[in-house]
């Protein structure tokens, strides 16, 4: 954690109630524990920021993104925080997303594509132990023709933990050409974890490519054999298993070396699963 | 160096060794071979110490150490290597990532201090050259996306990353064209030394060709029923199992 805090030290601060970004070349931008923020990205205009949730309480964002911005947007918790998040996007903005749940927390998104071409991809993993309970929701609107979306949300839970992930893309009448893919992969590590998930989708355009998926497994037998017959203690090979699960959505954080900081602290949590 | 006596093992219930005895020595190649179904593939697995299968009778003893009583793990750190015959893919673990840990997990089980960043990229370059597998694999996650025979050219890759002391290699020929079973077979001889041991499980005299073993033995219905010299080996791929067979069976 204190990697983290190291790095986000060298960011600019965001807030605490505004951040208004007009430059076109990204700069990365940090916030811990925002109640309630408001971002704005100019048309053109680009920005990186890391959000961190370390409290109980409630947090509230809402970000906008005029013509052709680019937000690389990665939030973080660590606690059982209560967060809701809308992203406005307008024409060709582009909105890369990476939300990483080391604890039962209750990450809501809501994503709008209001104008055309606009793009917004989504990447997010939780990770659950003991009796920790957490909730992603997601729910992405195509308001507008030619927009892109995709998401693919990943669970892990342990112990007795319960995990929760609920995903709707709407896709409007006059969304003609939606390009909309929404993944949800999940592993129990144990009989009493649960994982509860529902995507869905919405279509009231005729003109669309849509997809969904969801599976829940257990981790893979033969994979761990395999890994304990090249020496590896049955702990290991489960953890390498399950860091491999979720390392490409906690790896593309963007700017690092937050990313690997991300990933290192994912696995300190996956030790106490 | 590896010593099996009076072998008994069941799958569900079911018999599968009925009674193995089998003796190899340091520097020997033995090649087992037999008809589908006669409990080669489950020799290998309960050698490696599969926990699928139940040991209910006999002992093995492997460089003075009790092998049965002994975890997956520390049979592999002692210096056992079982090459599988469908390796596993392990989605988003990066060949280097994953030979970099078991490399180390053997060296602390020697007691030797773990390989440096340098030390370890050093040895990866030398031994996928043995397989002449290309780099990009070892950056790949592990089996992922390989074909059949980078999957057999990366097991015996990892063979000579882990250096045992006995590898089993079991039907490491199958589903090999030419030239793959040429680059394993050879890369296998060439880790071959007065010091080791290796036991290939096959079909197929073909492998053989490039691997010649000391001894080879016939399993059947779970035993040994014969053992001869490479020469075996030979008459099986001409006359097949049927005269054996029959003998045991009558």
């Amino acid at each position: 954690m204190e990697r983290i805090y190291e790095i986000l030290g060298t960011f600019r601060k965001a807030g605490p109630e505004q951040l208004r970004v007009d430059a076109p070349v990204p700069t990365p931008y940090a916030a811990v524990d925002p109640e309630h923020l408001h971002v704005t990205l100019t048309a053109g205009a680009a920005a990186h920021l890391v959000v961190l949730h370390t409290t109980e309480g409630t947090s509230e964002l809402t970000v906008e993104l005029a013509e052709g911005a680019q937000l690389e947007l990665t939030e973080l918790f660590t606690a059982g925080t209560f967060s809701e998040m809308t992203v406005h996007q307008a024409a060709r903005s582009c909105c890369r997303m990476t939300t990483v749940l080391l604890s039962g927390a209750n990450a809501s998104y809501r994503i709008d594509l209001a104008g055309a071409a606009a793009e917004n991809n989504l990447g997010g993993v939780f990770l659950l132990g003991g009796q920790e309970h957490g909730v992603v929701k997601l729910h992405t609107n195509h308001l507008v023709a030619d927009c892109r979306s995709d998401s693919t949300v990943k669970g892990v839970a342990g112990g007795e933990a319960t995990g929760e992930f609920s995903g709707l893309v709407y896709v409007a009448q006059d969304a003609q050409r939606t390009d909309a893919r929404q993944q949800s992969r999940n592993v129990l590590l144990s009989e009493r974890a649960r994982i509860e998930t529902m995507p869905q989708l919405e279509i009231y355009a005729d003109d669309v490519k849509c997809s969904h998926g969801a599976t829940v497994g257990q981790m893979d037998a033969d994979a761990i054999l395999y890994m304990r017959q090249r020496g590896l203690s049955e702990a290991q090979a489960r953890r390498l298993q399950i860091e491999g699960f979720v390392g490409d959505v906690v790896r593309r954080c963007g700017a690092e070396p937050l990313g690997e900081a991300v990933l290192a602290l994912a696995a300190e949590k996956l030790e106490r699963i | 160096m590896l010593s099996v006596k009076n072998l008994h093992a069941t799958v569900e219930g079911k018999e599968i060794l009925r009674g193995i005895n089998l003796e190899v020595k340091a520097g020997e190649v033995h090649a087992i071979m037999g008809p589908n179904g006669s409990g080669k593939s489950t020799l290998a697995s309960v050698l490696a110490g599969n926990e699928k299968f139940t040991v209910t009778e006999g002992s093995v003893e492997f460089l003075g150490h009790d092998l049965l009583s002994m975890s997956i793990e520390d049979r592999a750190r002692l210096g056992l290597f079982l090459g599988f015959q469908y390796p596993v893919e392990i989605p988003g673990v990066t060949m280097a990532n994953f030979m970099k840990l078991a490399v180390n997990e053997h060296r602390k089980y020697r007691g030797e201090e773990p390989l440096s960043a340098a030390e370890f990229l050093r040895l990866m370059k030398e031994k996928s050259a043995v397989v002449e597998l290309s780099s990009k694999l070892t950056a790949r996650a592990v089996n992922e996306g390989f074909s059949g025979g980078e999957k057999k050219k990366n097991e015996i890759f990892q063979m000579a990353m882990l250096d045992p002391k006995l590898a089993i290699l079991d039907e490491t020929d199958s589903g090999l064209d030419i030239d793959a079973l040429r680059i394993v077979a050879t890369g296998v001889t060439k880790l071959h030394t007065s010091e080791n041991a290796t036991v290939v499980i096959t079909h197929y005299q073909r492998l053989l060709d490039y691997i010649v073993p000391d001894v080879v033995h016939v399993l059947y219905k779970g035993r040994i029923i014969y053992t001869g010299d490479k020469t075996l080996a030979l008459k099986l791929e001409k006359e097949g199992y049927d005269w054996l067979i029959n003998e045991y069976d009558k």
